[in-house]
């Protein structure tokens, strides 16, 4: 079972600091990192060797936590301690910073772009999650403030298609918002995770959206839309989301990411355990109670926490993690035959 | 020998009887004591978050007329936020301590406030605290 998860190559991404957070551009060429000391490094191929293509270095006075690709791949946002946001555009192989985000009270801890584009939203310490729009002059106007959190916000993802987004925060929830009117309000919490939730990710189809914890579970959640088959109750016309799997028993700390493969449907989790763990969905199980399986298990992926996966998004089973040692390392997934 | 009875009775249960109105004494002067701290607990937060929607009217209401007087057409969703603002401090009851979703709203407030400052590219002036108000003056 272990071979199907092989490692192709380690840089020392951000030495004698950590590396919290990657993320491949939507062509998947190139990775960017981002550390604790400060800085955020693009990787591409040369060769069959990762090399660093630059280094942003000037944009952030702390810890960079995360970064994040527009979907036309031509900015990055890079959510940082210092309570800013910088956008950086990107011509050729530099890096220009064109903005910095204000806002937040403390420190940035997540920041996504939406499918469109158009938007883009922040999360900080300060329990607010921030929803931007982003005009034709590369403007940035605050469309909203959503105070929902009662705590740290951790981690925000938009729907892979709509205008859906999804916040995780140290208040054990995860909330999910969308437009209403002129102004952006929670449309649902969900509550099961009996600890921070550190991470979450949509399948490819948006249906579903798994979400990972300091209680060391990994829980899918399905949407249910009004008069749904199944009897699931919706209030309104709003849409329900009820968790439909639990994986409990596979980690043995905190999960800090978890990555759904748009491409394979590969669930792969970043542990405080220095493990990376592949899942896959058992064919045939019942999509309203469906079942998992571990199909890969790497014990000592770092040699420190894993802070960080990320599928590539066109290379099926090119898998990236980032460490608490500050590495960097690609890996290889292959499916288990019979699957 | 009734009588014996009952004498010895009034000594023997003497202990629960005194037990029991020293009870119900405690409990009086508790319950009053309660009351007034609660009453200075509610009167002192009251105040606060009064306050704290004062400053906002009063800051939405200044700036109201400000981005009236310099009508541009990029000021329009200032506008319209200091709008959604002002009607938001509006429909706050300020006489019903027992509203559900005073905290809500509350919340609410707080993030409109906030958007309007990002808007206006203005630092709101006062210290945020760590707290659970959110905002100290």
């Amino acid at each position: 079972m272990k071979d199907s998860l092989v490692l192709r190559s380690r840089v020392p991404a951000h030495p004698d600091s950590r590396c919290w957070f990657l993320a491949w551009n939507p062509t998947g060429t190139l990775l960017a990192s981002c550390g604790g000391d400060r800085k955020i490094r693009i990787w591409g191929t040369e060769g069959d060797s990762w090399i660093c293509k630059s280094v942003l270095s000037e944009g952030h006075q702390r810890t960079v936590r995360k970064v994040a690709w527009s979907p036309c791949g031509n900015y990055l946002a890079s959510a940082s301690f210092d309570a800013t946001t910088c956008i950086w555009k990107k011509n050729q192989d530099d890096f220009e910073c064109v903005t910095t985000l204000e806002g937040h009270e403390n420190e940035v801890k997540s920041v996504a772009w939406a499918p469109s584009g158009n938007l883009l939203a922040t999360c900080s310490r300060d329990k607010s999650v921030w929803v931007w729009e982003v005009d034709e002059e590369d403007e940035y106007e605050c469309v909203s403030v959503l105070n929902s959190h009662t705590q740290d916000v951790k981690h925000v993802v938009w729907h892979p298609s709509q205008e859906l987004l999804a916040s995780a925060s140290y208040d054990d929830t995860v909330k999910l918002y969308q437009e209403e009117g002129d102004d952006w309000v929670c449309c649902a919490t969900l509550e099961g995770h009996e600890s921070t939730v550190w991470s979450l990710a949509f399948d490819p189809s948006g249906q579903r959206l798994a979400s990972c914890s300091d209680d060391r579970t990994v829980r899918i959640w399905r949407q249910y839309l009004p008069g749904n088959e199944q009897g699931v109750a919706c209030s309104g016309s709003d849409p329900s989301w009820k968790c439909i799997c639990t994986l409990s028993g596979f980690h043995t700390r905190t999960i800090y990411d978890v990555a759904w493969c748009q491409l394979t449907g590969a669930l792969a989790t970043a542990c405080g355990d220095d493990a990376i763990r592949v899942f896959e969905e058992d064919p045939g199980s019942d999509p309203q109670q469906p079942t998992f399986s571990l199909t890969a298990h790497v014990h000592q992926a770092h040699s420190q926490d894993v802070n960080c996966v990320a599928w590539n998004p066109k290379e099926p089973g090119l898998l990236a993690s980032c460490s608490d040692d500050g590495e960097v390392a690609f890996w290889e997934y292959h499916q288990t035959a019979g699957l | 020998m009734a009588v014996e009875q009952d004498m010895f009775d009034t000594v023997v249960m003497a202990d629960e009887r005194f037990h029991g109105e020293g009870y119900q004494e405690g409990y009086e002067e508790g319950s009053n004591l309660g009351i007034v701290e609660g009453r200075r607990y509610g009167t002192l937060h009251g105040a606060k978050i009064g306050s704290e929607i004062g400053c906002y009217r009063g800051f939405a209401l200044a700036w109201k007329c400000l981005l009236h007087s310099s009508a541009v057409e990029k000021d329009s969703r200032k506008m319209k936020v200091v709008e959604a603002l002002i009607a938001l401090l509006q429909h706050f009851p300020y006489d019903d301590p027992t509203y559900e979703r005073l905290h809500e709203d509350l919340d609410r407030i707080r993030g409109k406030f906030r958007q309007l400052c990002s808007l206006l590219n203005v630092q709101p002036d006062f210290k945020v605290t760590a707290g659970d108000s959110g905002l100290a003056f």
